[in-house]
Parts: structure tokens; C-alpha cells; sequence
């Protein structure tokens, strides 16, 4: 599914669209160059289940955990983690990002593409592109 | 008292010993091993080089700075979040085993409260009010690091209140993504900074975010954003020097001039305020420091700038955040003590 978004309110609507549909246990990939909105997306997401989490880029933190408290649909927490600084595969250990990956754990993943080949195989993959000004395009793949 | 220091939430691995008697601070000895060289080759902070590196630096940093036995160590402090978990678990770990091992108190610190504690670490650096040493209460905190932009009012030790945070990047992150757009390398911001020199910070009019919403909160995102159309449109002169610093010195402005109006109306708006501390690694940077410093001459409150070895990570700010938790009598079971990534300052 592909949209045109205007503003990041908009993208917004479209991960609330997206966090409307998730069970837990989904691994959602964040595409897209710098400023394309993939924060803005997880903000949105992030909010539409229902969180107070304050949701930032976790470029330098690496990994952020926003609590779903009281869960919903299943999802108790939503797991933020960035790639950006990433090269190799082997980075990834001291991570142990496989034991995050529970039932009721959404994992979203910004610069999950750094790598040589797929690291992880994402059940949804969003990829946000920039279309001048604020306009964003922002296709969404589920099954994927 | 004498506190033993040991900082690893990102890519220093550090360890201090300090002591303190009432409000008197007396540095010892600071030891940092910085991992920037190797984070170079990566373009950034890898959490597992990190924690491997925290691995192997740790233990003979501690032992040249106390010896084997601990004697006349008081308490241990130690960051126990925010940062990376993997690295933070290497610091933990080894300040839990020592206490328990040397029977002493184990002291958690934040380690945005160790940045804001640098303050404390700068008496001969207070600009604008000689007499005065120690920051007072109220104090106002600007910390801005790669992973943090935040202003926390402090009304005493140990008691913070966040008034508000980047909602999205953090200044030192801007920075540093800046820094790749203009193909230079790790660490982005003194490069982007030294970059700006000679460089025309009104060429271009880049975003200031949120300066008129009324909040203490930050937005740093639309600003590289708009950076990144900036370049993208002026494509042909992306080696001419002369764009390239008028790049470099227009984005500085654009954080510092956010960063001081944000921190102006924090003093306003709180009211009473009796010093203004900067803290965190962009503490670094020139403009910054000066332009906070001609607001403090302006509003007659001292501003505390940390010098440049305690403005980035250092296990010394550790130490004296910890000294005054300890004072506190504010200890954490050595057995049961776990990392905190996401940890908030309060």
C-alpha cells in the first residue's frame, strides 16, 4: 500500500493506521535516508497504542523501550532500535536483540538496510521517501 | 569522604577517586580511555566494541587508581543508565562485584546528573561572578550531548525536575549527522565546528523549531532535514569551500540560537534562578559557550561552564554526583543493582 503524506501529522495517521493492526511479536523495518520521517513514524505508532512514552531517536542511545502499559492487543512494549551507527553483522551481538523479540514486544527497526546482506527478516517493512518539502511517500509492506 | 568512580555508559571507559568534606570537592585522579579512535573506523558508537573495550580497560584503570585492597575508599559510585546497555553492564558489574568484595557502599549515579555535576569540578571557572564557586540553588542545566538535549532545574542536591527535552533528536545528534552529510567523519560536532570557522552564519536561514510554542522542549529534526534539501539542491557546490562553511557556521547557529532562547525563557519563566550550568559533550563547542556566557552577563547570573576534559564523559563528574548521594546516605543493594538504558533524571 503506498500514501502520500503532507505534514508529519499525517504520517502519523498512517502508523496509527498500521499500530491498529498489530498483534505483537512483529518486527516492523524503518526505510528510508535521513530526516524521512522514520522517528516521526515510530511517534506515531508508538502513540496510537496507546503510550506516553516520550518517543526520540535513538541513534546514539542505539536502543530505546517504550512501555504499553496497560497492554494492547497483546503488545506490552513497543522496542526502538537504530542500525545507523552499525557496518557489520557482528556488531550485533553484544545486542541480544533475539532475546527481545517476544510475543508481546513490537520491534521497530530504523537503518535496518546497513548491513551486507538481511539481518533480520521484517514482517512489515515501511519505506518512507522524501518528495520535496514536507511531502513524504510512504509505502507499506505487510507479509513482506 | 573519599568516593572510587567508574563511568562506561558509552565510548570512555573511565575511573576517578574523589574526595569530599561538606561542600568541598578535592580531585584526586580522573582517568579516560577514550574509544573514539576505534569508533572512528565504525562512524559511531558500536555497543559491542564498546563493551569489549570497557572489558579489557576497566580493571587496570581501577587498580592504578586505588591499588588492590580498596583501602581508604569510602564508597563506590557508578553510572548505572542512561546509555548503552552492553557498556553500562561492564561498569555495573565491576563496581557491584568491588563492593561487595571491599565490604563498601555501592552509589548508583545518573549519568546526566554526573554531566551537570562537572559544574561542581570547575571552580576556577565560574565567568561571570568571581567570588562565587559553587553553582547555587535554584540552578538551571543545559545538558547537550549526542544523546541527550535536556533542561533540568535543580533545587538542591540530588533534586532535579526536567522542564522539558528534544522531542525528537538530540543537538549533539544533529551535529553529527550534519557532519556526514558534509563527508566529514566521527566526532561530527567539533568537525562541523571547526568547519564553521570563517563561515557565514546567515547565509542560510535554517529552521529554529518550537521557539514560540511557550515549552522547554527541543526539536532538532526538521533543522538536519532541512540541512540535508539545503545540499541536496545546491549539489554543484558540494566541495566549494566557501558553501561548505557557510553551511557548517548557519546550522551552528541555527542549534545555538535554540538552545540559548530556550534557556532564556527557562530563566524567565522559572523565576529566581542563581546559576546556569552547561553541561553535557556540545558543551564543547565555542559558540555555544559564548553565547550562553554573554545571556549570563546580560541576565547578572554566573554561567558555569565545565572545562573541556569534564564537558565530555569522565568517571571525575561521577564522582562528585556520587559524593553527594553518599552524603545522602542514597546506596543500592550491590547484589540486586541493574543497568537502566532508559534511566530519567529525577
Amino acid at each position: 500500500m503506498r500514501y502520500i503524506t503532507h505534514n508529519a501529522e499525517e504520517t502519523k495517521a498512517i502508523a496509527k493506521e498500521l499500530a491498529a493492526v498489530l498483534q505483537g511479536g512483529e518486527f516492523i523495518a524503518l526505510i528510508g535516508d535521513l530526516g524521512a520521517g522514520k522517528t516521526t513514524f515510530t511517534q506515531g505508532l508508538v502513540d496510537a497504542l496507546g503510550s506516553k512514552a516520550r518517543v526520540k531517536s535513538p541513534t546514539f542511545t542505539v536502543m530505546n523501550e517504550y512501555k504499553i502499559d496497560p497492554p494492547k492487543n497483546g503488545i506490552a512494549r513497543v522496542i526502538h532500535v537504530d542500525f545507523y551507527r552499525f557496518s557489520k553483522e557482528a556488531e550485533l551481538g553484544a545486542l541480544s536483540l533475539e532475546d527481545e523479540m517476544r510475543a508481546d514486544t513490537v520491534i521497530v527497526a530504523e537503518w535496518p538496510n546497513v548491513f551486507a546482506r538481511e539481518v533480520y527478516e521484517p514482517d512489515i517493512k515501511i519505506t518512507l521517501s522524501h518528495k520535496g518539502g514536507d511531502e513524504r511517500e510512504i509505502e507499506v509492506e505487510t507479509g513482506a | 569522604m573519599r568516593i572510587l568512580a567508574i563511568e562506561s555508559s558509552c565510548d570512555e571507559t573511565a575511573v576517578a577517586v574523589l574526595t569530599g568534606e561538606g561542600e568541598m570537592l578535592t580531585l584526586e585522579s580522573s582517568l579516560v580511555r577514550s574509544q573514539i579512535d576505534i569508533h572512528a573506523v565504525y562512524g559511531g558508537v558500536v555497543p559491542e566494541v564498546a563493551a569489549r573495550e570497557h572489558l579489557e580497560m576497566l580493571f587496570p584503570m581501577i587498580h592504578r587508581s586505588v591499588g588492590h585492597d580498596g583501602a581508604g575508599i569510602d564508597a563506590i559510585a557508578v553510572t548505572s543508565g542512561p546509555g548503552l546497555a552492553p557498556a553500562l553492564r561492564v561498569g555495573v558489574e565491576a563496581a557491584k562485584a568491588l563492593a561487595v568484595f571491599w565490604n563498601k557502599p555501592l552509589v548508583p549515579v545518573c549519568h546526566l546528573e554526573g554531566h551537570i555535576y562537572a559544574a561542581w569540578l570547575s571552580k576556577s571557572k565560574v565567568e561571570s561572578r568571581k567570588s562565587k564557586v559553587d553553582p547555587e540553588f535554584p540552578a538551571l542545566a543545559l545538558i547537550v550531548s549526542g544523546g541527550h538535549s535536556e533542561l533540568v532545574y535543580m533545587t538542591g542536591h540530588g533534586k532535579f525536575e526536567r522542564l522539558g527535552e528534544t522531542l525528537d533528536d538530540a543537538a549533539g545528534e544533529a551535529f553529527d549527522k550534519v557532519a556526514k552529510m558534509l563527508g566529514l567523519g566521527y566526532p561530527g560536532g567539533p568537525k562541523v565546528a571547526a568547519l564553521s570557522e570563517g563561515g557565514d552564519p546567515k547565509a542560510f536561514a535554517f529552521p529554529r523549531a518550537m521557539l514560540k510554542d511557550g515549552s522547554f522542549n527541543f526539536s532538532f529534526s526538521g533543522l538536519k532535514t532541512s540541512v540535508l534539501y539545503t545540499l541536496r539542491k545546491e549539489e554543484a557546490r558540494i566541495n566549494d569551500e566557501k558553501f561548505r562553511k557557510d553551511i557548517a557556521a548557519s546550522f551552528q547557529e541555527a542549534v545555538v540560537d535554540v538552545l540559548v532562547q530556550k534557556t532564556r525563557l527557562a530563566v524567565e519563566k522559572t523565576g529566581g534562578v542563581k546559576s546556569i550550568i552547561l553541561a553535557g559533550g556540545v558543551a564543547a563547542n565555542l559558540a555555544l559557550r559564548d553565547r550562553l556566557t554573554e545571556l549570563g552577563g546580560e541576565l547578572s547570573i554566573p554561567i558555569f561552564l565545565p572545562p573541556f576534559e569534564y564537558s565530555l564523559d569522565n568517571a571525575a563528574m561521577i564522582a562528585a554526583a556520587g559524593y553527594f548521594r553518599a552524603k545522602a546516605g542514597d546506596f543500592a543493594d550491590p547484589l540486586t543493582l541493574s543497568v537502566d538504558p532508559n534511566m530519567d533524571i529525577v
